[in-house]
């Protein structure tokens, strides 16, 4: 669905002597249609540079970026909008991605505008369909934002993003301002949705345990680079990398789980290192 | 309340500055004022009469509606300035309009392709505009056009066919074209910078970069999201611009000799006339307090976050 070729975004900061900040250095990994790649890193890492870079939403520096099959960071900023529908994002903070002027209705119908449907019947009928979809009532249509509360809010930015039905999103730890038993629901609805849908995601998130419940597959990122990525109950249950295993028993020590069994040895050479099949670490670091 | 207040303060303030009518108009009669008649005058005026009392009987006054009589003009105060404040608004309205306009329209476009050629052009155009002392500008605008250009007259409201033909709205407006131009510069910065730095905000929130990850194109985002938003701070900006204006045209009223309150104002400090200034800067008080609570009343409209006397919810 999605393969990410030596992907490259730097930032240059400072007016006299520029400074080159590598927020994402050279990542490759693919997410196949359907599944979840959970994104994990401390903050700083360059996870959202990362995810944001993938839609264009922020320019690469260097890489590729292909989506079914076409090379996206090639495109002229036209054909990439007409691209823009498959591929959604959905922000940590709910609220401040709805335009408080609008009301919900209103937010959920623009996509569908975007899409082609026209008629106001089946506009209407379909915004209901979404709603309730995101365990929403038509109550809730007419209200705006600041009359909703976070996770309701986080619902109506899932149905506004259903809407389009994209075949790949990019959830920037969409659960991370909520609290526990909200994110649970809406952590729950999301895996639904993914399953009935077929959509490619990214996960990004910091917390281990989101990430468990929610990948297929997990990649660890530190300092703009992908450090380690395979399916999740190997990486987080034999993590290999030097960070990935300090990320794992930082949140296995407070969760009571026991610490990681030991990795088994790694040949030296090449960058990145097939432990398992699947599995790769970034061998020079380790 | 406010209102009262400010009565009090320009009332004492404007009794403690040095000099006083009679005194400056006796000046231009004898050489030196003979006591005698400084005193016949006072007690015609009743400014003779201590102070205290004077204030109270203003206070009231302007209670009740009278404003006093003005020294200069011989007519009641309300009359002179409901005369000049209409020249006024023939060179502030259009202005402050157009000045409103092309600010929301220049600052939204700049901030919205922020760090682009166009931006930092403008950007760097309102701040050199900004900088340059606005009396100095005045003359210099009238110098060039009116002077070496000719292309408007050089001063007044009307021209001397006027005493023949009555007067004729393109003549006005001939003359009005350049004081309306000089206030347009001196506040079109003011509404720029402060529309860019709400677009800049407004660029940066999670709902505009969502609405272009939808594939909308850049001006529909612009127009539907981004437009509304950043606008919201510019509702006090220009509530507060129609009152600031009518200060501003003291020296643009002056350079250009348009007879309004600036210019009023300023004969009115020139001879003392203490009643005529209070008045003048009564009336502003009030225009600075109705636009104030103009703006908080078209608030709920514009935004709908807010609501006047309900808590709102967070």
């Amino acid at each position: 669905m999605i393969d990410v070729c030596d992907l490259k975004t730097y930032y240059s900061t400072g007016f006299l002597c520029r400074t080159e900040v590598r927020a994402v250095d050279g990542v490759s990994f693919g997410i196949k249609k359907g599944e979840t790649l959970g994104l994990v890193g401390e903050s700083g890492c360059g996870k959202t540079t990362l995810g944001r870079s993938l839609l264009r939403l922020i320019e690469p520096t260097g890489g590729r970026v292909v989506f079914d099959g076409t090379n996206i960071t090639a495109l002229s900023r036209k054909d990439l909008r007409r691209f823009r529908p498959r591929m959604q994002m959905i922000f940590q903070d709910a609220y401040a991605s709805l335009n408080p002027r609008m009301r919900v209705r209103e937010s959920i119908t623009e996509p569908l505008r975007i899409h082609g449907l026209e008629d106001r019947a089946g506009i209407g009928r379909r915004v209901r369909e979404l709603i309730e979809m995101v365990g929403l009532n038509e109550e809730h249509l007419n209200r705006r934002p600041y009359e909703l509360s976070g996770g309701q809010n986080q619902r109506v930015v899932l149905a506004r993003v259903l809407a389009l039905e994209p075949e790949f999103i990019v959830a920037d730890e969409p659960t991370a301002g909520l609290d526990v038993s909200v994110q649970a629901q809406i952590l729950t609805l999301f895996r639904d949705l993914g399953r009935d849908y077929h959509t490619a995601c990214l996960y990004i998130s910091h917390d281990l345990g989101v990430v468990r419940a929610m990948s297929d597959r997990v990649a660890v990122m530190l300092k703009g680079r992908i450090v380690e990525i395979g399916p999740t109950a190997d990486v987080l249950d034999r993590p290999c990398h030097s960070y990935t295993r300090r990320l794992v028993a930082a949140s296995s020590a407070d969760r009571g789980f026991s610490r990681p069994a030991p990795c088994p040895a790694l040949p030296g050479s090449p960058v990145m290192v097939e432990v398992q099949s699947g599995h790769w670490v970034e061998a020079a670091a380790r | 309340m406010a209102f009262g207040i400010s009565v009090t303060i320009m009332f004492v303030i404007l009794h403690l500055m040095p000099g006083d009518y009679i005194t400056l108009y006796l000046e231009g009669i004898y050489v030196i004022a003979p006591p005698e008649v400084v005193l016949a005058y006072n007690q015609a005026y009743g400014l003779d009469r201590p102070l205290i009392d004077q204030y109270f009987s203003y206070f009231l006054g302007v209670l009740q509606g009278d404003w006093g009589y003005s020294l200069s003009y011989s007519r009641p105060v309300l009359d002179v300035i409901s005369e000049k404040l209409v020249w006024t608004l023939v060179i502030l309205l259009p202005a402050t309009i157009l000045s409103i306009i092309a600010g929301i329209a220049i600052g939204a476009y700049s901030g919205w392709r922020r760090g682009s050629k166009a931006d930092v052009t403008l950007l760097n155009g309102m701040i050199f505009l900004r900088a340059i002392p606005s009396y100095w500008l005045a003359l210099m605008i009238l110098l060039v056009f009116a002077f070496y250009l000719d292309l408007f007259p050089l001063g007044g409201y009307v021209s001397l066919s006027a005493l023949d033909t009555g007067i004729d709205l393109l003549d006005v407006m001939n003359h009005a074209a350049l004081p309306i131009f000089t206030l347009f510069f001196f506040s079109v910065t003011g509404t720029y910078y402060l529309m860019r730095n709400s677009m800049l905000m407004t660029a940066g929130e999670d709902y505009i970069v969502t609405a272009r990850a939808k594939g909308l194109d850049d001006m529909t985002i612009l127009r539907q999201h981004a437009l509304k938003n950043a606008m919201l701070p510019m509702v006090t900006r220009v509530a507060l611009q129609c009152a600031g204006m009518l200060t501003g045209s003291i020296f643009v009223e002056t350079i250009f000799s348009w007879p309004g309150i600036g210019m009023l104002t300023f004969e009115a400090l020139q001879v003392r006339d203490l009643p005529l200034l209070q008045g003048i800067l009564l009336m502003d008080t009030l225009i600075v307090i109705v636009a104030n609570i103009g703006a908080d009343m078209i608030y709920p409209f514009v935004d709908p976050r807010v609501e006047v006397g309900s808590d709102a919810r967070a």
